[in-house]
């Protein structure tokens, strides 16, 4: 992938307009993008804009400007900032809803399996193998310096001699390290069903397909249990 | 014989309208629901009306002035309608006041019953009535009326003011997706005052448009030109407090600077104007329309603007829709001759 001088990915005319009418054709669409007069209230409000180049009221403008250009120019990195805390939809005073509308874009992203969107989405594949396997969303191991920054200065020692820490914690904890709590075989099955019925097996085979070989083994032995 | 109209509410529109009548000859009867004469101008106690910056009291002083001499207005005070009806093309109707209840004939009926200020608390964002310094436009009208510029925390001059617009107007969470149309002026108004009191404090307008419509665009001008106003464009998204006892305003400069929280001293929300609980009260009484917007509703409004949907009843001032108090005094004449006409016809 080719990136221009703002870290856009290059693509033809043809594709942007694709990828505008997508997001245009979604039923949310209409009822998020109305009118705007750029009062600048939804970025004035806008918690990442205090950290980020982002602006919910540039999110609305763009798409009020029918250029496919400008709504493309979101797609890579620009839609990940949101926080998606929709405090832009509560305060504006057209009823706009820019979060609403990176929800959109997001999506489109996801399910055309974009590079940002595989980025984005990496530590979490973690998760969803966890998830999938054990029905837990997070264990003990899964606490590793590489994915816990936010943890701070101690995350190297919370992360050291899990299972005698365990063992330590005075409530049931199933004295194992990869589990969080124990989930019945018949519940894994009907998560897999909601998944698929939802289409979330579909976006993970387009978002990291060898993840969805691993997930597809681990359903399967479920299922045969 | 004399012909018979009642005005409700005296106001400006109202008591234009009523001093207008008197002069043809029409036995008034004017009712007003507080103790005083001269409506929210009176009230609130505003100082100077825009443009040209005359005295509030010398204008509405003039309009009591005239209703409270002419003999032929019947003045009732702390009064309402307490029952109203159609008797053929007249009307009939019982007025309480404190002196007891009176039933009347008219043959026509003229309804100004004003505005509503809307009311801050309404928004959360703006934080009004959680903090002492932030106020609203009729209260800082009350205090420079009282001779009083000085913030309400601390009685001290305030080092720099934000005057924050469209609060209440235009914007559908409210449930007020108009326009004001006099918050603009009058809070360049307010600015131009409070720099003249306090030259050394800092004023800031946050705008999403200025609409100080036809010759009032001089205004802001002078306001940036000789009072060096700062005018910004963009919407403040909340209030919170500040240190040192300030509030700070969050928002976004649209054009120039970006984001910005700035702690100031006081904080003015021009709040905008509302039907008020007397506008659907008047509608179900006298059995006339109200409009999406919670005003009483023009029968046409272009060509017929001061009918109501009712024949005979007919409405003047701020009760169609938010205007400044030129307007009202004139629709309250205008409105006069409809209902002399009206009543002309069929007495």
């Amino acid at each position: 992938m080719e990136y221009d001088e703002n870290g856009v990915s290059i693509v033809s005319n043809d594709f942007k307009k694709e990828i505008f009418e997508e997001a245009k054709k979604d039923f949310r669409y209409e009822e998020y993008v109305r009118g705007c007069l750029n009062c600048g209230v939804c970025t004035g409000g806008c918690p990442p804009h205090r950290f980020f180049d982002f602006s919910p009221r540039m999110v609305l403008q763009n798409c009020k400007s029918n250029d496919p250009a400008l709504v493309w120019g979101m797609m890579d990195e620009y839609v990940w900032a949101c926080f998606q805390c929709f405090t832009c939809a509560m305060i504006c005073p057209f009823l706009n809803n820019p979060g609403g509308v990176i929800a959109i874009l997001r999506e489109i992203s996801v399910r055309r399996g974009f590079e940002s969107a595989k980025k984005v989405l990496k530590p979490y594949s973690r998760v969803l193998l966890k998830l999938t396997a054990y029905g837990n969303q997070l264990s003990p191991d899964m606490i590793q310096p590489d994915f816990f920054p936010d943890w701070g200065p101690h995350i190297g020692y919370a992360s050291e001699d899990l299972p005698l820490k365990r063992k330590a914690i005075p409530m049931p904890t199933l004295q194992v390290t990869n589990l969080a709590w124990d989930v019945a075989p018949e519940a894994m099955k009907e998560l897999y069903t909601i998944f698929e019925e939802a289409g979330v097996f579909k976006i993970i085979e387009v978002v990291d397909p060898s993840l969805y070989e691993i997930i597809q083994d681990i359903v399967d032995d479920v299922r045969s249990e | 014989m004399a012909e018979n109209i009642l005005v409700i509410g005296g106001g400006p529109a109202g008591l234009h309208a009523a001093i207008e009548l008197a002069e043809l000859g029409v036995n008034v009867s004017l009712v007003e629901r507080d103790t005083f004469f001269g409506g929210n101008p009176k009230k609130f106690k505003y100082k100077y009306l825009f443009p040209d910056l005359q005295p509030a009291e010398n204008v509405i002083g003039e309009l009591i002035k005239g209703a409270e001499s002419n003999n032929n207005i019947k003045k009732y005070l702390s009064a309402n309608i307490e029952s109203f009806k159609e008797d053929g093309k007249k009307f009939s109707a019982v007025i309480k006041s404190s002196t007891g209840s009176e039933t009347k004939t008219f043959d026509s009926v003229i309804v100004a019953t004003g505005f509503e200020h809307f009311d801050p608390a309404k928004d959360s964002k703006y934080s009004y009535q959680l903090f002492d310094d932030v106020i609203d436009i009729k209260d800082l009208e009350r205090m420079m009326g009282e001779g009083n510029f000085t913030r309400p925390s601390n009685g001290k001059p305030p080092k720099n003011v934000a005057i924050i617009l469209c609060v209440g107007s235009r914007d559908r969470h409210v449930g007020n997706q108009y326009c004001s149309r006099v918050c603009c002026t009058v809070s360049v108004k307010q600015a131009i005052e409070l720099k003249e009191h306090f030259p050394e404090t800092e004023v800031y307008i946050f705008y999403m448009d200025i609409r100080t419509y036809g010759f009032y665009e001089d205004l802001y001008w002078k306001a940036m030109e000789e009072h060096d106003v700062q005018i910004v464009k963009g919407r403040v998204a909340e209030i919170t407090s500040g240190p040192d006892n300030t509030v700070i305003c969050k928002g976004e400069d649209t054009l120039l600077r970006g984001p910005f929280e700035i702690p100031f001293d006081m904080v003015v929300l021009a709040s905008g104007m509302e039907g008020g609980p007397q506008s659907p009260e008047m509608a179900d009484k006298l059995g006339i329309e109200l409009d999406e917007h919670g005003f009483l509703k023009q029968a046409n409004v272009t060509l017929s603007p001061f009918k109501s949907n009712k024949d005979g009843i007919f409405l003047a001032g701020a009760c169609t829709g938010p205007k400044a108090i030129a307007d009202a005094i004139l629709e309250g004449g205008a409105a006069a001759m409809d209902a002399y006409i009206y009543a002309k016809k069929n007495s």
